[in-house]
């Protein structure tokens, strides 16, 4: 899937430590980020969420004149911004307090910078996926806006299900999806026994879009956990 | 609470049994102090014996010499009387003693006193013989009869009196077990609490209301030490984990930099995976230090098991694991319907600790296989690796060998990786058990075991699905 889109996306950082804003700030704008904000209080990150009206809002936990949660809670007043928080603390009760609130992530210190861009993206990509309607694979290119598959000079329509199936695994490109996880995307909550009919929704979407559907190069098994969808380099 | 029972019945009986020598050494004292007189009022001297001895030697004529030395002998003087109250003869008998007496006067010495002379009479086919003993040797009861019925109920009112007495005894001795078991029972449960590691309060009053605040008192002493143990575990390790961040962050940047010299960032690529060490040690500590202290509710609600293990494994991969592993994963069809009531972040964290000793002591590589079976309601999870395995005396030691955390000993090799404490008590948290299979270059095998439910299939009844999926 296309990245690049999501680059253009302005983010705002709050951290009461320079330092550890400076790295974040380094990291998100070596990875291609053009805009980045920074605050080290709440009253800054108000005003910065206010005036510079950020895609996404990365929060501490722990704030010099507030807590994040709070801090959340304001900032719900005004916008409904993806926040994804950050915290040197890894007890759930801190995690379901945050996701309680709506927040969309959670990323607990320390950190890789590949793990945080990994989640900055994927929040990016869940909030913002209209954006991307196009996705090219080895033999077509699949168009979200339109459910169809364009396979040379053919159009292929797309089911809903088959639909959300290649979404789901364009949004995760390059990565496993986990049989589970794809259940639950088409069938909701509580989708085990759906496995079967998953697999004659990936056989018919093979059909549509690999060259050689006995021999799949976009659409991958991953024997034992799921599947990924391999884009064109 | 058994053995507190059986303490208290143990001396209480002994009470009942020191009782009951009591009342035998007083029967003894008793039978000391008067066998003497018990002898000399039913023994030889006895009136009733000398009364015989001189009936037998007596005539209407006079007394043999032998017995009347005998009466003598004893300070006894004797009447014979004839049946009109005359004498026939007399012995020693004081002045004041008349000589013939009226039947008044003979009914009333009969039974008491003649002259203050305790006397006692005895028939004969001739007369009546007297005995007269000295002044103040005898007590008469003067009124000694008592109605039929008293003697009747005497048995009974004895009787009565013993089993009275025995069923207030037990009573009193059951009351009192219960009443002391009763106050004593929550100071001996909490104790065993306290002995467990775990808080205890108490609310007892009266007596031993001052055993209970000092129960009270250590219990809260106990929880507070626990309390701030694991909050300065947990202060420690949050406040590492922001310099942490910055380590990583730089050291990946620094490895990740094409200006920077190989040698540099072949040396950044150390510290970062020396830091990302260092995280998850901070992370495990954290974890065992909340797991051991209860610091921290298990967030349990029925997950399935199969789903985690998959996606564990996927994330894994995902993430970007060397070539030099692979990752295999076998779920039994059974398991995948099984449903196991847990904290599923806990549960994962466990099979990753699993996952990441092998890659840790296999860093040649090797293949990693996870594999989920059900059978009989037992949920069997297994993490294992065709690595090096382990020598029998290792595995010996793993398994025997407390952690440093649970140990006092100071001796700090004895000890093996936070990693496999924290599973095991996310093990023990679930109700589980853990097991450990290795031999030398034969792999490294941990068997984890759940008691396990199952979980109907929605899609059961629609005939699109089985209930297991089979990834092509």
């Amino acid at each position: 899937m296309d990245d690049s889109f999501l680059y253009c996306k302005k983010l705002l950082l709050v951290d009461d430590e320079p330092d550890l804003l400076n790295m974040v700030s380094d990291i998100l704008k070596d990875a291609g980020f053009q805009t980045v904000f920074t605050a080290a209080s709440v009253k800054e990150a108000v005003s910065k969420a206010k005036h510079e009206s950020p895609d996404l809002i990365l929060l501490d936990v722990m704030l010099p004149d507030g807590d994040g949660f709070s801090l959340m809670e304001q900032l719900r007043t005004f916008t409904d911004v993806p926040v994804i928080f950050l915290t040197a603390k890894d007890e759930p009760a801190d995690k379901l307090a945050g996701l309680g609130l709506g927040a969309d992530d959670y990323i607990a210190k320390p950190f890789l910078p590949q793990e945080l861009l990994l989640r900055v993206c994927a929040v990016l990509r869940r909030t913002y996926k209209e954006d991307a309607p196009l996705v090219a694979l080895d033999g077509c290119i699949i168009d979200f806006s339109r459910a169809e598959v364009l396979k040379g000079e053919k159009r292929i329509p797309l089911t809903a299900k088959e639909h959300t199936l290649l979404e789901t695994l364009a949004r995760n490109e390059g990565r496993i999806v986990t049989v589970d996880a794809l259940c639950e995307a088409l069938w909701g909550d509580n989708p085990f026994g759906y496995q079967n009919s998953l697999n004659a929704h990936v056989r018919r979407v093979r059909e549509k879009i690999e060259t050689d559907p006995s021999k799949p190069v976009s659409l991958i098994t991953v024997k034992g956990l799921g599947y990924k969808l391999i884009a064109r380099k | 609470m058994k053995s507190f029972g059986s303490y208290i019945s143990k001396h209480l009986a002994s009470f009942a049994a020191f009782l009951l020598m009591l009342i035998l050494i007083n029967l003894l004292l008793f039978g000391l102090t008067f066998c003497h007189t018990v002898f000399s009022d039913y023994g030889d001297t006895s009136p009733r014996a000398m009364l015989e001895m001189t009936a037998a030697a007596a005539s209407t004529e006079s007394l043999t010499e032998e017995a009347a030395e005998k009466l003598r002998q004893h300070q006894i003087w004797a009447l014979y009387l004839t049946p009109e109250g005359e004498c026939f003869w007399t012995l020693d008998a004081p002045e004041e003693i008349p000589q013939s007496f009226s039947i008044q006067d003979i009914a009333s010495f009969s039974k008491g006193y003649l002259m203050d002379y305790p006397v006692f009479v005895w028939n004969t086919d001739d007369g009546l013989l007297v005995l007269g003993y000295p002044k103040d040797s005898y007590v008469k009861l003067t009124s000694n009869y008592y109605s039929m019925e008293t003697i009747q109920r005497l048995p009974l009112y004895l009787c009565g009196m013993l089993g009275m007495d025995a069923l207030c005894l037990f009573l009193a001795y059951y009351i009192s077990k219960r009443r002391i078991l009763r106050n004593t029972e929550p100071i001996a449960a909490a104790v065993r609490t306290l002995a467990d590691g775990k808080p205890a309060s108490l609310q007892i009053a009266g007596e031993l209301s001052e055993i209970a605040e000092s129960v009270n008192k250590a219990s809260l002493i106990l929880s507070r030490q626990n309390e701030s143990r694991a909050n300065w575990i947990s202060g420690v390790s949050h406040d590492i984990r922001t310099p942490l961040s910055m380590i990583m962050g730089y050291a990946d940047q620094i490895a990740a930099n094409e200006n920077a010299s190989d040698t540099i960032r072949k040396q950044a690529e150390i510290i970062r995976k020396q830091s990302v060490k260092i995280k998850e040690l901070v992370q495990d500590l954290n974890l065992v230090s909340q797991l051991e202290y209860e610091m921290q509710p298990l967030h349990k609600e029925p997950i399935r098991p199969a789903k985690l293990l998959r996606s564990y494994a996927a994330e894994l991969i995902n993430s970007g694991i060397s070539e030099a592993y692979t990752m295999d994963i076998d779920i039994a069809p059974e398991a995948e319907t099984t449903l196991l009531e847990g904290d599923a972040r806990l549960l994962s964290r466990a099979v990753s600790n699993l996952v990441q000793n092998s890659i840790r002591h296999n860093p040649q590589g090797c293949d990693i296989r996870l594999s989920l079976k059900t059978a009989d309601g037992v949920l069997t999870l297994t993490v294992a690796d065709n690595g090096v395995g382990l020598t029998p005396e290792k595995l010996r030691e793993l398994e025997h060998k407390p952690h440093y955390i649970d140990s006092t000993d100071e001796r700090l090799d004895l000890r093996h990786g936070l990693g496999l404490l924290l599973v095991r008590q996310i093990v023990t948290a679930h109700h589980g058990s853990m097991r450990i299979e290795s031999s030398p270059n034969e792999g490294y095998r941990t068997v984890l075991t759940f008691p396990a439910g199952s979980a109907k299939s929605p899609a059961a009844g629609s005939g699109t699905a089985n209930s297991y999926p089979v990834v092509e």
